[in-house]
């Protein structure tokens, strides 16, 4: 993944009119020749037969594209804040389960994990279901799902449930989410480490336990400190969900392979998705931005 | 709080103390923090510590409300032992108020929202009643006018007086004041000074390090001398001023006043 740093403009909250001026050819000329790369691409896209083909076949996988996005980044925010809250913690035991957790699955390729989702856990999962038999040398797994789970293997038939029936944005979704948790519990820990150690000691003084005291007093100014990496995260996983093509999910970017390949018009798809992916991430960093200059604001304001 | 009215002299109370500390050690790896560290507080009194920057008076305040853990000794406050693991330390820090030096106040909350998040979440008042306390705390240190503003709004002493009334907010038996003007400029100093000397007329139980001898000379019942983790001189304010014994005591005395 590509560390992505969205400028961030000076924060300035009212301008007259010539340094308006002037802030916006200094500031802004970057989003001025954007929209107007913008404008000449969509130009291009409506007089031209071919990119309008490409557009109405690829533009359907926004869909699952913002599907896999929102739900990995809301899962992965629920659990980089408990692995953060591991991480910080004095039980060394939940501590270093949390720390390996991080290290592993920082470790590892996104795409990796992916295919490992795909191709061993969500088939072991369906088989466990299921109760067909996939996994050589682990016979046990029968047991447990006759012991534990309480089906009998033998009473299901094989051919009930298979990978392919499972929706593949849930299918793929947490591979995003134990990926993006890891980073998100190192942003989340960040923060917490950011607020000083008196915060903590005046909630604890006024008789809160720690987990009053972390839910009253730190978490608001921490996650309040890591919104702009928060955000930073959001976009990165919005371009990290074209991976999921390789498993078929189809997203955008795999909307848009099949699209080149049967036609063999791959300039046209991939100038599409560019266009879209583009599109989205520029809303999504304007968002950061103003974030940013939000928080700024809000500080002054305090 | 107390049933009796705070004593001027330096006669003792017939009732036991309200904090007792025991032969208190603590030791930061290789520095020794506290020495063998005994003190009584009795329901009413002002304490005043005394002595030069890391001679361990904050240690052995902030083990009182065991933000340190003792290495060894004990420390009492009422009927709990604070420094054994199993008390529940949070009911003693319900009656145990803290004022910092730094302050500390709640950077995302007002004033109000200072002074009513523990009530309602530890004191478990509906917040009518919350916010009807706070507003009288408020009256009281001074800056009833300030109660909707955020704390970077505030200057150095006024924050500080925020930071008393939320300790005092939860109807503290004890308050415990940590250097509470070290870190302000010498004109908000007062108005600090001020709401403390009220305090403890109307008889709270304060223990109170600090270097504000003016404040240790028309407030304490006894001031104890600290250096190098050691309780070295405990004694009535005027005793200590007018006819200090001890050399290092002298010493200290001698490059304050």
């Amino acid at each position: 993944m590509a560390q992505m740093n969205p400028e961030i403009a000076a924060p300035k909250p009212f301008f007259d009119g010539r340094s308006l001026t002037r802030n916006i050819i200094q500031r802004r000329s970057w989003f001025i020749a954007f929209i107007l790369i913008d404008i000449f691409v969509l130009y291009s896209i409506a007089n031209n037969q071919e990119l309008i083909e490409a557009w109405d076949y690829i533009v359907v996988g926004i869909g699952v594209t913002v599907q896999i996005t929102i739900l990995s980044f809301v899962i992965s925010i629920i659990v980089g804040l408990i692995v953060a809250l591991g991480r910080i913690s004095k039980n060394i035991i939940i501590y270093n389960i949390s720390t390996l957790y991080v290290e592993l699955f920082r470790g590892l390729p996104l795409l990796v994990i992916i295919l490992i989702f795909a191709f061993v856990v969500t088939p072991a999962l369906v088989d466990l279901i299921a109760g067909t038999e996939t996994l050589p040398g682990i016979p046990f797994l029968d047991n447990i799902i006759q012991n534990i789970v309480g089906i009998d293997p033998a009473v299901i038939e094989t051919t009930t449930l298979r990978a392919r029936d499972i929706n593949p944005v849930v299918r793929i979704v947490f591979a995003f989410a134990v990926t993006y948790g890891a980073f998100m519990s190192e942003v989340f820990r960040a923060g917490i480490e950011s607020i000083g150690r008196g915060q903590m000691e005046a909630a604890r003084s006024l008789g809160m336990n720690y987990v009053e005291a972390m839910r009253h007093v730190i978490l608001p100014q921490a996650i309040r400190n890591v919104l702009p990496a928060l955000a930073n995260n959001f976009i990165l996983l919005l371009k990290d969900t074209s991976l999921a093509s390789v498993v078929a999910v189809p997203e955008i970017s795999h909307l848009t392979r099949q699209y080149a390949s049967n036609r063999f018009r791959y300039p046209e798809g991939l100038l599409i998705l560019s266009f879209i992916y583009a599109n989205v991430t520029i809303l999504m960093s304007l968002g950061v931005i103003y974030l940013e200059h939000k928080l700024q604001q809000d500080k002054h304001d305090d | 709080m107390t049933d009796l009215p705070a004593n001027e002299s330096d006669e003792r109370f017939l009732e036991e103390p309200i904090i007792r500390v025991r032969n208190a050690s603590k030791a930061f790896g290789a520095v020794k923090a506290l020495r063998n560290v005994s003190l009584d507080v009795y329901a009413g009194e002002v304490i005043v510590i005394i002595g030069p920057s890391g001679s361990g008076k904050s240690t052995l305040l902030r083990c009182i409300n065991r933000l340190e853990t003792v290495n060894s000794g004990e420390i009492w406050v009422e009927d709990v032992q604070v420094n054994n693991p199993k008390c529940d330390i949070n009911r003693v820090r319900e009656e145990v108020g803290m004022v910092f030096q730094s302050f500390n106040l709640f950077p995302n909350l007002s004033v109000m929202g200072n002074l009513m998040l523990a009530q309602t979440v530890v004191r478990k008042r509906n917040r009518a009643e919350a916010e009807q306390i706070a507003r009288r705390l408020l009256i009281k240190v001074g800056i009833p006018e300030k109660a909707d503003v955020y704390p970077a709004k505030l200057s150095g002493g006024q924050q500080q007086r925020v930071a008393i009334a939320r300790a005092l907010a939860m109807n503290p038996k004890i308050m415990l004041f940590d250097e509470p003007t070290s870190a302000l400029d010498p004109e908000m100093i007062k108005e600090v000074l001020d709401v403390m000397l009220d305090l403890a007329k109307e008889g709270m139980t304060m223990v109170v390090v600090t270097h504000e001898m003016g404040f240790a000379r028309a407030a304490a019942n006894r001031i104890i001398f600290m250096d190098q983790g050691e309780k070295i001189v405990e004694t009535t304010p005027i005793e200590l001023f007018e006819n200090p014994q001890h050399d290092r005591l002298k010493q200290f005395l001698g490059k304050i006043l």
